[in-house]
């Protein structure tokens, strides 16, 4: 057996293995690599950058614990970058199994920065019927969510003075994990009621998103870890997506070697096979 | 530290390492993991549910508001569970028409409005751009997404793929270089999925290999560490116990 041969049959727990050290070794010792912020990002930023103190902020928290290593550190990054404006923060979540995690995601940053529940920041929770929830809001806010996710009656927040419906809100951003997220609200949301979308969301569905950037139906797209990284660079508080971009770099370099050296072995293969046939 | 936040990090860092013990071999360690997730999954589901459908969404408003007019889609959502009776499994078919007809004239409009229209808006771009004094002028830059060049390259781009997938028509001579292209985008297309795909579970893996470092310090007990001598242990045991069950060759 030649070494292109054994080295295609390799066992591939030692490829686990390989890229087991590739990320544990950089969450380590890391390197700090540069990261550069782009322009997609930035639109979500600066668009929340542009906003006065005391403008409404919608965070919709759409994905479960699942997601949370690559969404998580997004919310918690625009959520200290909306409080820091001091932004009237909504929570909410489209979906039900992400409840107590968003719940905690916005309580947890909330104290963090000193704001108080009710007056700076309210946690809807969750509320069934995906787009119909959206729809509802865009009627009436108070009518989709009577009450809180600590069941405080919502009409009696100061958080929520002058807040009608949807139309009432300066930005929403959707940080989704899949169906029921970005597409929804732009579909049953920003079409209709006319208020600013920008979607977070995870590197599995971040290509078919493009599209809706480009044309302008969203504002601005966090695309995973990735993503979260170059907002905690833009807000200049450095987290746990930041700690693991080293990591994704070196596992991503580890994955395009093993790439390039399966198809040198490969074609190694191939056209040692087709030499013997001719003989 | 509070006890539930070290007990928490138990259980978390524990259902980790037997979740990652799969990628050595199937084992009991995993299925542990794996039904607890399924089960924890769906008990969490039921029990949210109740408390915002039926106890927040619906019984408060109506008893303690008395908002009755909830009553009707009550009713509706019940006929639902007349699928269990099988001589009243009929009523269910108006609960069924009802959530069709609702979610069909909510989405169709919207959506045709939002995927199509908006799309084709956007994707019908003109290829060169007027200025101000009347003339015509051209823009190179390929990073620039609203660039003419781009223009070209995605009329291009859906045309090819479009005919790609015009199967009445035999994909040879001038047909198959329009084909090929097409392959060739989507070839492309594939690829920054696989990527973004890659990307995303290695994220996933580096989510969870934080946890673990983080909750091997001594303030979660070092977890990380005992937790890992105990499932090494337990797969060295089911490893040994399996060979001494095996038959005789």
């Amino acid at each position: 057996m030649s070494l292109a041969e054994r080295m295609l049959s390799i066992d591939r727990r030692i490829i686990f293995l390989m890229i087991g050290l590739c990320t544990l070794i950089p969450l380590l010792y890391p390197v700090g690599l540069a990261i550069k912020v782009s322009p997609e990002v930035k639109s979500v930023y600066d668009y929340i950058e542009s906003l006065p103190a005391g403008s409404v902020f919608l965070l919709s928290l759409d994905f479960d614990p699942a997601s949370k290593p690559e969404l998580y550190p997004q919310a918690v990054a625009l959520m200290r970058h909306a409080f820091k404006k001091n932004l009237r923060v909504i929570g909410m979540t489209l979906w039900l199994p992400g409840t107590g995690m968003a719940n905690e995601v916005v309580s947890r940053i909330a104290r963090e920065e000193g704001k108080v529940a009710g007056k700076d920041y309210v946690f809807l929770g969750w509320s069934p019927g995906g787009g119909s929830v959206i729809i509802n809001m865009g009627q009436d806010l108070y009518k989709a969510f009577p009450t809180d996710y600590n069941n405080q009656p919502t009409r009696d927040l100061a958080v929520l003075n002058g807040v009608q419906s949807l139309r009432d809100v300066n930005y929403v951003v959707s940080l989704a994990a899949g169906t029921t997220g970005i597409e929804t609200w732009y579909v049953f949301g920003k079409d209709k009621y006319k208020f600013e979308l920008g979607g977070g969301c995870t590197g599995v569905i971040a290509p078919g998103l493009y599209p809706l950037l480009r044309s302008g139906q969203i504002n601005g797209l966090i695309g995973g870890l990735r993503g979260a990284a170059e907002y905690e660079v833009l807000i200049g508080k450095k987290g746990k997506a930041v700690a693991g971009m080293d990591a994704q770099s070196a596992t991503h370099f580890a994955i395009i070697l093993l790439v390039i050296l399966c198809n040198v072995f490969y074609f190694s293969i191939r056209t040692s096979g087709k030499t013997a046939g001719q003989h | 530290m509070p006890f539930e936040v070290i007990f928490g990090a138990w259980v978390a860092t524990g259902l980790t390492l037997f979740i990652l013990t799969f990628l050595y071999e199937d084992n009991p360690l995993f299925k542990i993991a794996e039904h607890l997730y399924v089960g924890v999954s769906v008990g969490y589901a039921i029990v949210k549910t109740y408390d915002t459908v039926v106890i927040r969404l619906i019984y408060e408003p109506m008893v303690k508001q008395g908002d009755w007019s909830l009553l009707v889609p009550l009713v509706i959502g019940s006929l639902m569970l007349a699928r269990y009776v099988p001589k009243a499994a009929w009523m269910s078919r108006i609960a069924f028409a009802f959530v069709v007809g609702v979610g069909s004239g909510l989405a169709i409009p919207r959506v045709i409005s939002s995927y199509i229209l908006k799309q084709i808006e956007d994707t019908v771009r003109p290829l060169v751009s007027l200025a101000t004094d009347g003339s015509t002028t051209f823009t190179y830059s390929l990073l620039d997404p609203a660039s003419n060049l781009n223009a070209i390259v995605l009329l291009i781009g859906v045309v090819s793929v479009l005919f790609y997938f015009f199967f009445s028509v035999e994909h040879t001579g001038p047909g198959k270089v329009v084909a090929r292209t097409g392959i060739l985008f989507l070839m492309i297309a594939f690829g920054a999925a696989f990527g973004y795909t890659v990307m995303a579970r290695m994220s996933l893996l580096i989510g969870r290999l934080s946890d673990l470092i983080d909750y091997s310090h001594p303030e979660y007990g070092r977890a990380t560490w005992w937790l890992l001598a105990v499932t090494i242990a337990t797969l060295i045991a089911f490893r040994a116990r399996r060979r001494g069950m095996e038959p005789p060759q």
